[in-house]
């Protein structure tokens, strides 16, 4: 269950960022377009998604898997925790896809659109490289996650629903969804993969978690006890919200 | 931002005390497993835990003291 909902919260908020780089082309430029784009670098995400995971789990030794899987989470889970500890602090602006929108919006200004029938090859550019690299930090959270024994279904199925999710929720919209509360998401995010990496690592270090898989829990706990107190810490001295 | 430089940023984050962090903490576990496998086995979990929230509490501090 934790691991679906990780998968899911984590691949929902990467989404997120990739659909408002896609939505400010379709808006800005033409759709069809912004849709090659897009297919074009989910395309790319899905080749390298059936190629590593295979070729991992085939070549290396479980432990080696777990150390690498585990420092992989920690690098990407401690990076979002101190971006959303920074954020909830007031010592960085809040996360928004929707100044994504307009700052890939403004960046497409500078290319004329070409005549009708003309391939937009700047759009498609654009919307390509917003889904590849969103698509590549989704790649890499979801096969770390799925890697663990039973882990895969519960991974992929949380992975798919927010997918679904997401993609629907933009085509109803078709512009940002400016009303999550995305800074909390991926502080929540933070929270999760720094915990399931250190887990795994743990595992993969020889260590013996007490509760087993309960530990994840207390893994968590401790990770929002202390960012919180930094938090309060922080706020109390901040000098208000500055940069991106 | 170019892709790799892009890439570069997703894997390793935008400074450098994560990933120095992160390769010190799972340095310093591996070599306790190696030292003292028995203690580790035992006592690895609230040290490895201990040493995850440094490295996190290090990089907000380093952050905020930088704006």
């Amino acid at each position: 269950m934790l691991t679906a909902a990780g998968a899911a919260v984590a691949v929902a908020v990467e989404l997120l960022e990739a659909l408002a780089i896609v939505l400010a082309v379709g808006t800005s430029r033409r759709w069809r377009d912004a849709v090659l784009g897009a297919a074009a670098g989910a395309v790319a995400c899905l080749v390298l998604a059936v190629l590593l995971g295979p070729v991992l789990l085939a070549n290396v030794s479980l432990d080696v898997l777990r150390i690498a899987i585990g420092a992989l989470l920690l690098l990407l889970g401690i990076e979002w925790l101190r971006k959303g500890t920074l954020r909830l602090a007031g010592r960085r602006a809040r996360s928004s896809s929707q100044a994504e929108y307009e700052e890939t919006r403004e960046e497409l200004e500078g290319s004329p659109l070409p005549p009708v029938g003309q391939a937009d090859w700047a759009g498609r550019a654009v919307a390509f490289k917003g889904v590849l690299l969103e698509g590549v930090e989704v790649v890499l959270i979801v096969s770390a996650l799925a890697a663990r024994p039973g882990a895969r279904t519960p991974a992929l199925v949380g992975a798919g629903l927010a997918t679904v999710a997401v993609i629907a929720g933009g085509a109803a919209l078709r512009r940002p969804l400016s009303r999550i509360p995305e800074t909390e998401l991926k502080y929540g995010v933070g929270v999760v993969l720094s915990a399931f990496g250190l887990f795994f690592a743990g595992e993969g270090l020889g260590v013996d978690w007490p509760g087993g898989d309960l530990a994840l829990l207390g893994l968590a706990a401790i990770l929002v006890a202390a960012t919180q107190a930094q938090i309060a810490a922080l706020s109390r001295h901040a000098p208000g919200a500055v940069g991106a | 931002m170019s892709f790799l430089a892009g890439l570069r940023s997703l894997v390793l984050g935008e400074t450098w005390v994560v990933p120095i962090g992160v390769a010190m903490l799972l340095g310093g576990a591996a070599l306790g497993e190696g030292v003292a496998d028995s203690l580790w086995h035992d006592g690895g979990a609230v040290l490895l835990t201990a040493g995850a929230v440094i490295v996190v509490l290090v990089s907000v501090a380093s952050g905020a003291r930088r704006r």
